[in-house]
């Protein structure tokens, strides 16, 4: 039975009402700063929102929605997006899971590599696009230079529509491939050591130790490593914004970027939110999964 | 089946971590042997270097009169359970079982066969589509084991496998492991830091402390000769009383002096002792060779203390007994027996069943008993293990 107390409220209550107490602000701003974007936006995608009077808002349903899945180019942007995910992380995904079995293997200098490691990902992503912007540049660009120097014609890295593509992959594998290797090496950290000693005295090669051990144990590290990196390249806009706008045609129009031409330069507000609302839905989606996925480790 | 032989093997971690030095060991064909000790005495490496798991730094590490010390552990066809059961596990029992079989190529039909054979004798059979994670503790042990047994190995080497269940299928497990081994002849190796374990199962103890062996024999024998009083201290529980002491009187050797009372050593006893006359000794005392009423051999002389506590285990007796002058010895006695603390009462201590060590060594002088002196043959015999 609980007890009330002077106030005329139990312990518990009282816990309660100071954990409020201190959790307000934090939840005030994040109301300010998230939900309230949020809803608008929503807001904004059922009703005709233009720029010149704003307060003439007129509610049109999901009229918005029905343009944007009329439009010609949004295939094209949903397409261009499903390859970017896919490549960026298949491609990160072998190479954080090389680099995290040779860190994890490694026994002296460990946390000089990991800072090697870690610095791509402290840099801001306007910061990686313009560095590589630079590097890539097709005249003053160091890497022509150096492949120049070895009798290879310079290639325009961000003007020709195949390049540019796998420009902008690798980029973004640049900057963010040591986020997946982390977190797998945390995972590799955490695996218990006797399943390995028991299976070296059952005959299992190092080889065989890779397939039937460390990848089992390993699943759930994958998918969330993976999860995670999907949800993060699906909003990918950064890189895109100061390396390529979207271009050459095309070619590197990803849908965040292409919502935010839609919205900026297109000026049509309550297109783009629509657009916004439904890349949440997909966002929500995985996140959603990855939530109940966790969940069924436990 | 497989004989192992140690020579001078020593293990060597990093620059100067000594873990195992320079230990000789035969351990026989279809022999159960333990490896007893305290945590950090060697015995877990001694036993990895063996399975292989652990490189041996120098010395030389035979199985079956070949030498192995460069030999990869999946060719030394040994099968090891480990202290928590390291079993796969996103891996069914069943797969569990057949994985290492199926790594060796082994015909569907004989692992089915095997499979089928072990899970029935450690009463598994009907856990086979469950993964670990869904099994007790001791199931999960049973499994460990049918993996060890499954693969039909040469020698069996295990870890502690018992000190993770509770004492009840410890004492279960104790039995079934003696069963298993005297069904199926094959070489054991255990490893334990309980000596309740080392009794019972083994049928050699090797007694190891600070990465040296100190004994090796039958439990038996070890309990009774203990090479040292490191080894007289471990075994049993309570363990061998040991006490400081003087050896004095008319030759040196007549009383041994433990300051508030004095025992008479039997003149037939003294002779071995001749060389520590008048010098400080650690006596030990068995607990069972303390009475609370007096025995009619005429052995025995009468010391009165006074009862410290009195622990009550069921079918015995603990009297801790306070004998003056700083010294604490504990008694066995029978379930019967009452006293309250703080009552003096009178104990009647064999004379004949007294142990001497020295007290810089700690090694034994003199063994209580028939046994008598320790003689310098005795002590090969003893590290050899008796006939």
């Amino acid at each position: 039975m609980s007890v009330a107390t002077a106030d005329g409220l139990t312990l518990a209550g009282r816990d309660r009402r100071f954990g409020l107490l201190l959790t307000a602000p934090g939840l005030l701003s994040l109301l300010i700063v998230i939900t309230f974007p949020l809803f608008f936006t929503l807001f904004t995608s059922v009703h005709d929102y233009t720029l010149l009077t704003p307060n003439y808002d007129t509610f049109v349903g999901l009229e918005n929605y029905e343009e944007a899945l009329d439009e010609e180019y949004l295939p094209g942007s949903l397409w261009v997006t499903t390859k970017f995910v896919l490549a960026s992380i298949v491609i990160e995904f072998i190479i954080g899971f090389a680099v995290a079995l040779s860190l994890h293997a490694t026994r002296r200098f460990g946390s000089i590599y990991y800072l090697i490691l870690l610095a791509p990902l402290l840099i801001n992503p306007v910061v990686v696009g313009l560095l590589w912007r630079m590097l890539l540049h097709s005249e003053l660009g160091i890497i022509n230079y150096a492949i120049g120097l070895v009798g290879i014609s310079p290639v325009s890295w961000l003007g020709d529509a195949d390049i540019a593509f796998w420009t902008v992959v690798l980029t973004d594998i640049w900057h963010q491939v040591s986020f997946m290797a982390i977190l797998l090496v945390a995972g590799l950290a955490a695996l218990p050591r006797e399943p390995y000693e028991a299976a070296r005295m059952d005959g299992a090669s190092t080889i065989s130790c890779f397939i039937h051990i460390t990848l089992p144990l390993m699943r759930p590290v994958i998918a969330v490593a993976i999860l995670l990196r999907m949800i993060f390249a699906i909003k990918t806009f950064d890189i895109v914004f100061i390396m390529t706008k979207g271009g050459p045609g095309t070619a590197t129009d990803l849908i965040s970027y292409y919502i935010y031409r839609a919205a900026f330069f297109g000026l049509d507000i309550g297109r783009a939110s629509a657009m916004a609302a439904g890349l949440l839905v997909i966002i929500v989606a995985l996140t959603a999964y990855l939530y109940r996925y966790m969940n069924s480790l436990k | 089946m497989a004989n192992i032989v140690l020579e001078g093997v020593t293990k060597v971690y990093g620059q100067d971590i000594l873990a195992v030095d320079n230990i000789d060991l035969e351990i026989r064909e279809g022999e159960f042997m333990v490896l007893l000790g305290p945590s950090g005495c060697g015995k877990s490496t001694t036993l990895r270097m063996i399975a292989g798991l652990e490189e041996v730094t120098s010395g030389t590490l035979r199985i079956s009169d070949e030498v192995v010390n460069d030999v990869d552990p999946a060719d030394r066809d040994l099968a090891v359970v480990f202290q928590n059961y390291a079993l796969y596990p996103h891996m069914t029992v069943e797969r569990n079982l057949a994985f290492g079989l199926k790594l060796r190529k082994t015909p569907q039909e004989v692992i089915d066969r095997r499979i089928r054979d072990t899970t029935a004798m450690l009463g598994i059979d009907s856990l086979l589509d469950r993964r670990p994670s869904e099994l007790s503790g001791g199931q999960q042990q049973r499994v460990a084991l049918g993996r060890a047994l499954v693969r039909d190995p040469e020698a069996f080497l295990l870890d502690e496998p018992l000190s993770n269940l509770d004492a009840k299928l410890r004492a279960a497990m104790r039995t079934e492991l003696i069963k298993i081994h005297r069904m199926l002849g094959k070489t054991v190796v255990h490893v334990t830091h309980d000596q309740v374990e080392a009794m019972t199962m083994g049928e050699r103890i090797c007694i190891m402390r600070e990465g040296r062996i100190i004994q090796v024999g039958p439990p038996l024998e070890v309990y009774r000769h203990p090479a040292d009083s490191f080894v007289a201290g471990f075994l049993a529980s309570p363990p061998m009383n040991l006490l400081k002491a003087r050896l004095s009187g008319h030759h040196g050797v007549d009383e041994v002096d433990l300051s508030a009372v004095n025992l008479p050593i039997p003149r037939h006893r003294q002779a071995p002792l001749r060389r520590h006359a008048g010098s400080e000794v650690v006596v030990g005392i068995r607990p069972e060779d303390v009475h609370t009423q007096e025995p009619s051999d005429g052995t025995h002389h009468r010391v009165d203390i006074t009862v410290v506590a009195v622990e009550v285990l069921g079918p015995e007796v603990i009297l801790v007994a306070d004998l003056g002058g700083g010294q604490e010895i504990s008694v066995r006695q029978g379930a019967t027996f009452h006293a309250v603390a703080g009552a003096r009462i009178p104990l009647y201590i064999d004379l004949e069943q007294l142990h001497f060590f020295e007290v810089d060594s700690g090694l034994a002088v003199l063994h209580g008993g028939a046994s008598g002196p320790v003689r310098p043959e005795l002590g090969s015999y003893l590290k050899e293990g008796g006939p």
